[in-house]
């Protein structure tokens, strides 16, 4: 039995059936999965680029706008904004399940299929042997997701980049950070390795998708609410620092206040301070007031944040582990399926 | 050479030994009929033959040596599982195509020559296939790969008289043609009667008969005589099961001796293969084993 994880038979045994043989059978097998891919993410492709045109169009008569600074042009920046990015927030938030579809949809089905049906007792008894077959399937199929998964990752990223550029949003932020760089396509291939691995053990289609997408969501929840940030140990910034940098770009998930001791103390007691503040502070639209005020009375604003300019290095972290989690996995149901009896 | 040889072989599902301690030597170039009722252990032999399935126990070896699962054993062996599983959402073409890039070894122009003969089209989605012609695909398929050895799970279970009847002139068709050894089992022994030429019969897991059909049929008789003096014969001759109807007793036993005297006031018939097998089969403590190491000799033959 050893013999049929062998990559390469003993010089008396035959000469394995060819890789490129097995790229047809595979293509063969899943081109329906893969053309739904192309038809969702083609569908929705071609939406951003359409969008993206008008957007870009937009933001160009936008910074174009003479005389710059002008009320006319201040309106037409609004209008701009008001036009086109609620909605870009709105596809924001759908595009967060995409990769779990994809993922699911095309690794869930790969193998349960075959285990569901019987029809592994067909394939798993011909001439090239189980191995050859199941990692032929995994890799192709793997690296067809993931690539499609980065190309629509890309597009997306011109389409949002506007908003960036006015600075509405910063890249670290969770709803894009996961949409954008090496992430989007990451999350994809996560998800069908925990679909594949879901089929092998599983063996029936419907709740190894089922069992994959709530694994994924539950990984992509943990990681956005409770691991990301942890990935650098955090800055952090007080009182007048914080006002001076605009948060914008950067990503800050906690705010607290100290009091005159040093302890960190509740809104209550800060809206309790500010409520004697002079009126001049109180209706004040510049927030140094506020925080000159409250620092007078020796109390502190924290921010607790991680600086943009860690994007990168944060996107090489997640999609770091993001890839070896998935290629554990792969390589688990490589080994399950050499294990599987009939 | 042996196409299947088996040691000791045994898997255990659970607490349940599907089959146990399994000895057998099938040479090769014969028809086998691997018979047994449901659950006798026929699919688990079949499995860990063609190494869908690992042994909890012992060894299967293949083809003479290969290690069951083996490239060479898979190479070499075609294998149709139970009610022919294929891909049902492929046409004809694309399924040969399909089995083609799965083989290192095709023979393509037999493959269309056999669905042709068999009027099945090749544009036509498999599903969409009548039980007996995805029965007859499967054959197509596991023969274009030329194999040494097929082996069959209950081919005809699923099929109607004129289909089984087609399904196994098509198969002994092959049979001549390529002079390949086959192997394959059924729950209905009629089926096979004309076709095997080697029995076994497994029962409880168990082997319970392994042997050349000829020597089998030879080997055994039924005496018919007065059931009175029935446990008299019953203590002297190896009787394998016995029964009575009114004053009449009929006694399929096996001959000790080529030429067995019968006894006086008994008649001998010879036996059929289904009598045999069904014999067997309800005396689950007989067997009828060739060679030196068996369970028979260890339980000194036979026991009804």
């Amino acid at each position: 039995m050893t013999a049929v994880a062998a990559p390469a038979p003993p010089a008396s045994g035959p000469r394995p059936v060819p890789w490129t043989k097995l790229v047809w059978v595979t293509w063969r097998q899943h081109r329906m999965a893969l053309a739904g891919v192309a038809a969702l993410l083609g569908g929705l492709g071609l939406y951003l680029l359409i969008m993206g045109l008008k957007i870009h169009s937009g933001y160009a008569s936008v910074t174009s706008c003479h005389p710059a600074g002008s009320a006319a042009c201040g309106l037409a920046d609004q209008l701009f904004t008001n036009d086109y990015y609620p909605f870009a927030q709105t596809m924001t938030g759908f595009l967060q399940v995409l990769p779990a579809l994809v993922g699911v949809f095309v690794g869930g089905p790969a193998l349960a299929r075959e285990l569901e049906t019987g029809t592994f007792r067909f394939a798993w008894t011909q001439g090239c042997g189980r191995m050859r077959w199941v990692i032929a399937k995994l890799v192709l199929l793997g690296i067809a997701v993931t690539a499609a998964a980065e190309a629509f990752s890309l597009l997306f990223s011109w389409y949002f980049q506007p908003w960036l550029t006015k600075g509405l949003d910063g890249v670290l932020a969770p709803q894009l950070f996961d949409l954008r760089g090496v992430d989007f396509a990451a999350w994809t291939l996560l998800a069908f390795a925990l679909g594949v691995a879901a089929g092998a053990l599983i063996r029936r289609t419907v709740p190894a998708m089922a069992a994959a997408l709530a694994a994924w969501t539950g990984l992509d929840f943990a990681t956005f609410m409770f691991a990301r940030e942890h990935y650098q140990a955090p800055l952090v910034a007080a009182g007048a620092e914080a006002n001076t940098r605009s948060f914008a770009n950067d990503w800050s998930w906690a705010q607290w206040y100290t009091g005159p001791n040093g302890k960190p103390v509740s809104q209550q007691t800060i809206r309790n301070v500010m409520a004697h503040a002079p009126a001049s502070v109180q209706n004040s639209r510049n927030p140094d007031a506020a925080t000159a005020y409250l620092s007078a009375h020796h109390y502190t604003q924290w921010w607790l944040y991680q600086p943009v300019s860690r994007y990168w290095h944060f996107q090489l972290i997640e999609g770091g582990w993001l890839l070896a989690l998935s290629l554990i996995l792969v390589v688990a149901t490589v080994w399950l399926v050499r294990r599987r009896a009939a | 050479m042996n196409v299947i040889e088996t040691h000791g072989l045994g898997k255990r599902y659970g607490r349940t030994w599907a089959l146990k301690d399994a000895a057998l030597a099938i040479p090769a170039g014969y028809v086998v009929a691997l018979v047994g009722p449901n659950g006798a252990g026929k699919t688990t032999l079949l499995h860990m033959s063609v190494g869908l399935t690992r042994p909890t126990t012992g060894q299967v070896t293949v083809l003479g040596s290969e290690p069951a699962g083996s490239p060479a054993a898979l190479d070499q062996i075609a294998f149709v599982a139970q009610d022919a599983p294929l891909y049902k959402y492929l046409s004809t073409a694309d399924m040969l195509h399909l089995t083609r890039n799965l083989n290192r070894r095709w023979d393509q122009r037999r493959a269309e020559g056999r669905l042709k003969e068999l009027l099945i089209p090749l544009n036509r989605k498999v599903g969409k296939l009548s039980g007996g012609q995805q029965a007859q695909l499967a054959l197509t398929l596991a023969l274009a790969r030329r194999p040494q050895l097929l082996v069959l799970d209950e081919p005809l279970a699923s099929l109607d008289p004129l289909a089984r009847h087609d399904f196994m002139a098509s198969l002994m068709a092959a049979v001549a043609e390529d002079g390949l050894s086959v192997v394959l089992s059924s729950h209905v022994i009629a089926d096979l009667e004309r076709v095997a030429d080697y029995l076994i019969v497994l029962s409880h897991g168990q082997v319970q008969v392994a042997g050349e059909v000829e020597g089998l049929l030879a080997g055994h008789s039924t005496l018919t005589g007065p059931a009175a003096a029935a446990d008299d014969v019953t203590e002297r001759l190896a009787v394998v099961h016995a029964s009575r109807a009114g004053t009449v007793a009929h006694l399929l036993v096996r001959n000790k001796t080529a030429a067995e005297p019968v006894p006086p006031g008994w008649e001998a018939h010879p036996v059929g293969l289904e009598e045999l097998v069904l014999a067997y089969l309800r005396a689950p403590g007989a067997a009828a084993l060739p060679g030196p190491v068996t369970r028979a000799t260890q339980d000194s033959g036979i026991r009804a």
